[in-house]
């Protein structure tokens, strides 16, 4: 038994807030402390910070498109690169690391799990080796629907919802996911029409169906299934100005079931000033305030080079005119998927640049409940996922973002109220919108707290005045009870496991499937469904399966 | 359904995958036969060649040519690979059990990685200056409606193309008929109903230049009229698709020619809809190249252990750094092509290779499985986005490459406390 002794614990789904308390640790778990237990290892945290090991709900850290940036940027790995060490393995990349680096340097900071939100069906194998490969870290991943070519006939048929929950079921299962996302709902498959945009009332071509009709289906079938996840939506009109009322539309479109708005400043854009590119965070935060059922994830950016790894295609190829340094990719995937990868680099010299950093941060700090917001950068979008202390302290720190937005662009920093927003986070709510609400929303149970019971995945931190400093490099990371870092090296690389649903379905749906894709895929049928034991293979260490709504 | 067998005998493996090129066609029908294994249903005559050939070969490792035992043999290789200054590591066909062995064993001997399809590099290199817009293989299956083939008939080196791919009909509108062919530059397989532009290899490049002023609004004087014509049919297909074999194009200018394609379908795209699909995957190059990026964040070419990943898609390329002398040892794994040889070099020489045929002239041979035979396993694709599950069809006598290279690395520690 380990015995962690004296640590202020932050831990807000049992409701501690900064409350001096032992913890014990035995087999990975957290347990209450049994005078009979041999303490074997004794750790004095008096005067240290605890919290459950931190939870990424979105960041691409896997699958095709990852690997599409690695080709494209050799220049974002050459300078940042770190040999092999007896214990470690070398690697490279600041905006796109390289997969054993990527798990380092989660640990790092603290996190414990991390989840690929983008993994194509058909990509589903990728995605799990370059997971595989990702040392320490639990991972999970969210599966893309959508666009495919199946589902969208499905809806233009009119099938029943019976049938599409099913297929969702199936494809859960079959792809070893956590969750289900929609990327531009049917906006993917119309541009592969040569439709260059397409609104939420919109009919797509060839099928007929409006993003609307797409997204209330899968929402509904998410729900239907007891999916813990909600839906998880990257709306349509991403990046445009004014898609404010796309956003809006979407979250009308959810009639009130679970829908997760992601990367939500991305789609929080007005079109009022003199460039027609404005703030619309006040209007968005205020739909999230008042709509229970919505929760919602930044995509915060930051100044700086990145690379924009995306399923949207057609988003990607209007966003391809901007790309810095001038090369990108858009790809067409196996009548079920698209991607587009395109270097971006923001400048805070920039107007519109200014105001999207300044747009997430009025979101983060306007919408009122941090159990329904979620701290990311959507990894590598925003900005690469090592900026998070940095973000942080932008929450927790009203002096130092006031110095931060004297910086940016004039005109941007005018046209938003950042200014006049004193709120500010405190430990509390920075642990639950990184572990404790992450957990609760996807579903892990004993993961995001430090409840009897729970997986001893804990950091501690070192209170200190910068945020930033105290964020970046805990005194303690420990992964299911082992110590994994300390003062921000790698001490152990044990694997971390792959977390999924496995919801129950009608078997009849493969009948359909087997004809669809022996008659129209370019793979068989057989050879699409990836099981527990070719997991492994890929690189898992096993897989856990969580209990749907309806089977608990 | 035609999906009953030909044969009378029921096949025992069904849906199985062959390994033997980057289509990685996974609707075969294999049965067991008195020599290696006999597709009963599907594949191609290199398929049935290679399947024929699997299971019989009786070789063992061999050191500098006389039968060694396998764990002396591995004792050999570390003893070379420990004391080499800057070995090369080739793969001449690894699956991604293998390559993420390879590239393990590549950390602890600081060794260069690379693979001897250079068809992989030229694609890459254009990649990494420019992008490209492409599609895969559903999506040419059942979308296009005009197919370019550029410098390459396809079929010899990925036989079963036109059958599984491009002439396997289309489903957004039953009632179409099959996409247009048209070859560009290359000898037109005789039973399909395509058109053909001659051009000789030197003049392919400056077709391409004239293709691309054309969907920019540009007319030279003298213009091909075959040319103007076939700008036209791109620009009115509603989904078309160039595909090219970047192995297939003249060396001196096949990253050119790729990079003129590349940019013409990007400009055709401002209107629209047209996707480049570069043809590779055999020999497990893509996976090669994947799992290189996805491990270290760089591609082949990458010199890797105690400084970090380093790469120069010039310098660290296998045939310079054996021109050069600038490698004084190399590992070569081919586990797909029997008769794949390492490159000739005096460097001393560990060869992992299919089992099956006469081992090549090398210091350590060792015999190894093929992935998709004699193991379970894992490829790429030709679009880079599919990975195939192989499996293991016939019982297996040969030890497996990540198991090899493992115990390498083993016997380099031990050596090296």
């Amino acid at each position: 038994m380990i015995h962690l002794q004296g640590g202020t614990l932050h831990d807000p789904a049992n409701g501690l807030n900064g409350v001096v308390r032992d913890l014990y640790v035995q087999d990975g778990r957290l347990v209450p402390f049994d005078p009979s237990a041999r303490i074997e290892q004794h750790i004095d945290l008096n005067g240290h910070v605890v919290m459950a090991g931190a939870i990424d709900l979105h960041s691409h850290i896997g699958g095709g498109k990852v690997n599409i940036a690695r080709a494209l940027l050799p220049e974002d790995h050459r300078h940042n690169a770190s040999g092999a060490t007896a214990e470690l393995r070398g690697g490279s990349g600041h905006a796109t690391p390289s997969t054993f680096r990527t798990g380092y340097r989660y640990v790092e900071m603290g996190y414990t799990a991390c989840f690929e939100p983008a993994m194509l069906p058909t990509n589903a194998r990728q995605a799990h080796m370059e997971m595989g490969d990702t040392p320490i870290i639990d991972k999970g991943a969210y599966a893309l629907l959508g666009n495919g070519d199946f589902l969208l006939r499905l809806l233009r048929d009119g099938a029943e919802q019976a049938r599409i929950n099913d297929y969702v079921a199936w494809t859960l299962h079959t792809t070893q996911a956590l969750g289900i996302k929609v990327v531009n709902p049917g906006g993917i498959a119309a541009f592969k029409f040569n439709a260059r945009s397409l609104n939420v009332d919109e009919t797509a071509p060839h099928y007929g169906v409006t993003p609307r009709q797409v997204l209330r289906t899968l929402a509904r079938a998410v729900h239907d299934l007891g999916v813990p996840h909600p839906l998880h939506v990257h709306a349509s009109n991403l990046g445009v100005a004014g898609n404010v009322e796309s956003t809006l539309a979407t979250i009308d479109a959810g009639e009130g079931l679970p829908i997760h708005l992601t990367h939500i400043q991305f789609h929080s854009y007005g079109t009022e000033g003199d460039r027609k590119f404005s703030s619309a965070a006040a209007r968005i935060a205020e739909a999230i305030n008042t709509h229970p059922n919505v929760t919602c994830d930044v995509g915060q950016i930051m100044f700086g080079q990145t690379v924009t790894t995306s399923g949207d295609s057609m988003a990607q190829h209007r966003n391809s005119a901007h790309a810095s340094p001038r090369k990108w990719v858009v790809m067409d995937i196996e009548c079920d998927a698209g991607c587009g990868v395109v270097p971006f680099r923001y400048r805070d010299s920039n107007y519109v640049n200014a105001l999207q950093w300044a747009i997430g941060l009025e979101i983060f700090l306007l919408v009122r409940d941090p159990w329904r917001t979620f701290l990311t950068t959507d990894h590598p979008n925003g900005a690469p996922f090592t900026s998070y202390p940095h973000l942080i302290r932008l929450l927790m720190d009203k002096a130092f973002r006031n110095e931060q937005l004297s910086r940016i662009h004039p005109d941007a920093a005018a046209h938003s109220n950042l200014a006049s927003i004193t709120r500010e986070y405190t430990l509390d709510e920075i642990a639950i919108m990184t572990r404790a609400a992450p957990a609760r929303i996807l579903g892990l149970r004993d993961r995001g707290h430090l409840g009897t019971g729970a997986a001893a995945d804990i950091t501690v931190y070192r209170p200190q005045p910068d945020a930033e400093a105290m964020f970046a490099c805990p005194a303690h990371v420990f992964k299911d009870g082992q110590l994994v870092a300390r003062d921000g090296h790698i001490v152990s690389t044990p694997l971390g496991i792959t977390h999924a649903v496995k919801p129950d379905f009608d078997r009849g749906i493969e009948r359909l499937l087997r004809q669809y894709y022996d008659t129209h895929h370019a793979l068989r049928f057989s050879n699409v469904a990836i099981t527990r034991d070719e997991m492994i293979e890929l690189g898992s260490r096993d897989v856990l399966v969580h209990p749907c709504g309806r089977q608990t | 359904m035609s999906d009953a067998p030909v044969d009378a005998t029921p096949p025992v493996h069904l849906d199985i995958a062959c390994p033997f090129c980057g289509l990685l066609c996974d609707d075969l029908s294999l049965s067991p036969a008195a020599t290696g294994l006999s597709i009963t249903r599907n594949g191609c005559a290199r398929a049935r060649q290679r399947f024929a050939l699997s299971p019989h070969a009786a070789t063992t490792s061999l050191i500098d040519g006389q039968p060694a035992p396998i764990d002396t043999a591995i004792e050999k290789a570390a003893a070379l690979l420990r004391h080499a200054r800057q070995p090369l590591f080739l793969s001449g066909g690894a699956d991604l059990a293998s390559m993420r062995a390879l590239l393990y064993l590549a950390e602890q001997c600081n060794a260069i990685v690379d693979h001897s399809n250079e068809g992989v590099m030229r694609n890459l290199r254009v990649v990494q200056d420019h992008g490209w817009i492409t599609t895969t293989l559903t999506e040419v299956r059942n979308r296009a409606d005009f197919i370019l083939c550029v410098g390459t008939e396809i079929s010899g080196q990925y036989p079963r193309f036109f059958e599984r791919v491009a002439q396997a009909g289309g489903h957004f509108d039953d009632t179409r008929p099959a996409p247009k062919l048209l070859f560009l530059g290359a000898a037109t397989a005789a039973d399909l109903n395509a058109r053909q532009i001659q051009v000789p290899p030197e003049n392919l490049l400056e077709s391409i230049a004239i293709l691309r002023g054309l969907a920019a609004g540009k007319q030279p004087r003298q213009t091909p009229a075959e040319l103007v014509e076939l700008n036209t049919l791109i620009r009115q297909a509603r989904y078309a698709v160039v595909a090219w074999s970047a192995a297939a194009l003249p060396p001196d200018s096949a990253e050119l020619i790729i990079q003129g394609l590349c940019d013409w379908i990007k400009t055709l795209n401002h209107q629209t809809r047209v996707a480049g699909l570069p043809l590779g995957g055999s020999n497990g190059d893509l996976t090669a190249l994947q799992t290189t990026l996805w491990q270290t964040g760089l591609p082949l070419r990458t010199r890797l252990g105690r400084r970090g990943p380093e790469h120069d898609s010039e310098r660290y390329a296998a045939r310079r750094l054996l021109d050069e002398g600038r490698a004084d040892a190399m590992l070569f794994v081919s586990e797909f092509d029997a008769s794949a040889q390492p490159p000739l070099t005096t460097i001393p020489t560990i060869v992992l290779g299919a089992t099956g045929l006469t081992a090549p002239p090398c210091k350590v041979f060792i015999p190894v499985g093929t992935p998709g035979i004699h193991r379970t396993g894992h490829l790429f694709r030709t679009d880079s986005v599919v990975a195939v599950p192989l499996q293991a069809v016939t019982p297996n006598r040969w030890s497996s490459t990540p198991d090899v290279l493992q115990r390498m690395g083993q016997q380099l520690t031990v050596a090296h406390p």
